[in-house]
């Protein structure tokens, strides 16, 4: 009981103490916002991610695939729920008798480089599509004004006067002033072959209407990408080959067995492909095709926590400090305790307990504020922007009403523990200094 | 026959500094009865307190025994000796040693909570604060209770750590030199008080001292020389 009660008196009477206590609970507080801050953002772009794009995804496929051959195989699959053919291309789409806005300036540019002028084509079939993806809800978000919409939300790349239609992506119809109707002129190149059998590129111009606007929940996604009807692509740059297909999107049943499912497709794949024992195509689920996005953000919540934790090792220099100064202080009680009835090492744990202290109640307070902030990041965000101007997190970027937060109890227990590890090494080393004292030396007198 | 309740037979100590052996206490043969109040006298370096802190279970002696009511004691385990300190011996320095961050009773307390768990001292607090109270109020100390050591004088500092000594209820008082840092006059309250409560409560007293009138007033006198008993 002694140790208790003495290590609080001690602490008590040293505000300096203190100082260890706020490292401790500021680098436990920070730990806990900063990472909560970025697992929900991460969670975030997940889900948008996922949102605008097929479950899995099988590209790079060869040219002699036959999609009324590779369609059954795929659809074999127990997991598959359906499957929707896709050609790619990319290019410019340009207003006749408008000058092109100016391409943005290098960093100067929207956060997912969406307001750049070149553009990949998607070339589907939007009724194959919408069992795929969310094609049809991209059509039909609520955020797309009436006059932007598409005629036919049913049919959205239905042909409009005889000419075939493209859907634009929100933010970049409402920054070029498209309206559906408006005629655009797409410009792109393709390689044709001359008589020596060298292939040289050829500009090919395809007029096209506006349909209207699509809006999924991934903006940098919008921003680059432009659906036509697959026949576009198929008769303008692909000779009108009908069976000609360059990726197909597959809708699983269960979600949950993606990466499962992705082996079997790939195999599926491969018997249909292969040539000359070679194998052709590769079959991702969406979580691997955007690895390296997702990834990212990953790797920036990992340097994050490097960062903190460092701030957590500064705390725990400050506390080895003003520890130490205190059993300088007050090695010389050691003598008294140990006459009135303790043993030389329990006395000594006083010390120890001094830290522990320290160390426990930077630890409790920083994880409750830690999980008090997290829980009300967007009020802080809002509280910050009122008194300072400065935004924290772009919410809108996102299309989210609030800054995202998940709270990991795992991780809570990971930042608490390597804290709690952190301020018991700490404690200990001036205590074992205190434990080399000899309690006579002090009761001898001076 | 009752056994003595605190008994020195053949004590030897030895300290050593590198390869020298220094000799302090050679051969000393000391027994005191409950309620016996025994005066050590000696030149400084006679080796007065290294015998308190042999016979307070502090030190070690190199060879022979120390025996609490006829048992030898420092052969003990470590914890069952620190036990022993705490019950049946209480000590009184010259030098006070009262703890600065604490009040006057909660100095007083501390000797309570030594031996006591957190949940074991809770269950007992109000009775434990109330036996300080009641302690500190015997040394004259009543009105004084929230005070820290540094806003006290040497004597009341001195009837504080008096307190403390007595709080465990022990035997035997071991007291250094107690009025070695005190003026005559605040050092005769200091006396007059020990050897009250010393008779009160029958309680047996070791006294380290230079002062031979006050030796005087103890049972009995021993003189140490060289680390023996002349007398
Ligand atoms: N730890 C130690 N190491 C070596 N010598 C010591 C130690 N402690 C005490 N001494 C010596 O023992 C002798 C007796 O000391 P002490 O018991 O304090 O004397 P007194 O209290 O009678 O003045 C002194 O000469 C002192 O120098
Ligand atoms: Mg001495």
């Amino acid at each position: 009981m002694y140790r208790l009660f003495l290590a609080i008196r001690y602490l008590l009477t040293r505000p300096i103490n203190l100082l260890g206590m706020a490292g401790i609970t500021l680098s436990v507080w920070a730990l806990i916002v900063v990472v909560s801050l970025f697992s929900g953002f991460l969670a975030v772009v997940e889900r948008h991610v996922h949102e605008a794009g097929a479950d899995i995804v099988v590209s790079a496929l060869p040219a002699w695939t036959r999609w009324s051959t590779l369609a059954p195989a795929l659809a074999d699959d127990p997991n598959v729920a359906a499957t929707a053919p896709r050609l790619l291309h990319y290019g410019l789409l340009l207003r006749p008798g408008h000058r092109p806005p100016p391409a943005p300036l290098p960093g100067r540019g929207a956060l997912h480089g969406g307001d750049q002028p070149f553009l990949f084509l998607m070339g589907i079939d939007a009724a194959q599509e919408a069992q795929v993806t969310g094609f049809a809800a991209w059509v039909r978000d609520a955020e797309i004004p009436a006059e932007l919409r598409a005629a036919d939300v049913a049919a959205p790349l239905a042909m409009r006067d005889g000419v075939p239609t493209v859907l634009i992506g929100l933010e970049r119809m409402q920054r070029e002033g498209l309206r559906p109707g408006d005629a655009v002129l797409l410009t792109t190149a393709r390689l044709v072959e001359d008589e020596a059998g060298q292939k040289h590129p050829s500009k090919v111009q395809v007029p096209l209407r506006v349909a209207g606007a699509y809006k999924t929940a991934h903006s940098g996604f919008d921003g680059n990408n432009v659906f036509v009807d697959i026949a576009v692509l198929r008769q303008h740059l692909h000779d009108n080959r009908t069976e000609f297909v360059q990726e197909v999107a597959v809708r699983a049943h269960d979600a949950t067995t993606l990466a499962d499912t992705a082996d079997r497709l790939q195999r599926a794949l491969t018997r249909v492909t292969e040539r000359n024992n070679t194998s052709y195509g590769v079959v991702q689920t969406w979580r691997e095709k955007n690895a390296q996005f997702l990834g990212s953000v990953q790797h920036q919540r990992g340097l994050l926590k490097i960062v903190l934790v460092v701030i957590m090792v500064v705390a725990a220099f400050l506390m080895l400090a003003t520890l130490s100064m205190m059993v300088t202080e007050k090695i010389s009680d050691i003598g008294i305790l140990t006459a009135m009835g303790g043993t030389p090492t329990g006395v000594t744990m006083v010390f120890l307990a001094c830290g522990l202290v320290i160390t426990f109640v930077g630890v409790l307070v920083g994880t409750v504020t830690g999980i008090v902030t997290a829980v009300y990041l967007e009020e802080v965000r809002q509280a910050v922007r009122w008194a300072t101007g400065i935004d924290l997190f772009p919410v809108d970027v996102y299309n989210l009403a609030r800054v995202p937060c998940t709270i990991d109890p795992l991780w809570l227990l990971q930042v608490a523990g390597m804290a709690m590890a952190t301020g018991f090494v700490v404690s200990a080393l001036p205590v074992l200094r205190a434990a080399r004292h000899d309690p006579l030396v002090s009761l001898r007198g001076i | 026959m009752n056994a003595p309740v605190l008994q020195a037979a053949a004590v030897h100590k030895h300290y050593r500094i590198g390869k020298q052996e220094i000799p302090v206490l050679r051969g000393i043969d000391l027994s005191v009865q409950p309620g016996e109040s025994v005066a050590l006298l000696g030149a400084s370096g006679a080796g007065k307190s290294t015998l308190l802190h042999v016979l307070g279970l502090l030190d070690p002696p190199t060879t022979g025994e120390v025996r609490y009511d006829g048992v030898p004691v420092h052969g003990l385990p470590i914890g069952e000796r620190a036990r022993l300190r705490h019950r049946h011996v209480g000590f009184v320095f010259q030098f006070y040693h009262l703890i600065p961050e604490l009040t006057a009773l909660q100095n007083v307390l501390l000797a309570r909570m030594m031996a006591v768990s957190a949940l074991g001292y809770w269950g007992q607090r109000k009775a434990a604060k109330a036996a300080a109270i009641a302690m500190l109020e015997q040394v004259g100390l009543g009105a004084r209770l929230h005070h820290r050591p540094s806003e006290l004088s040497g004597g009341e500092r001195q009837r504080v750590a008096i307190a403390r000594a007595l709080l465990a209820e022990p035997r035997v008082i071991l007291a250094d030199e107690p009025t070695g840092n005190l003026d005559s006059h605040t050092a005769a309250g200091v006396v007059e008080l020990m050897f009250g409560i010393q008779r009160d409560r029958g309680l047996a007293l070791v006294l380290v001292t230079h002062d031979e009138r006050l030796a005087q007033r103890c049972h009995r006198i021993v003189r140490l020389a060289d680390g023996v008993v002349v007398s």
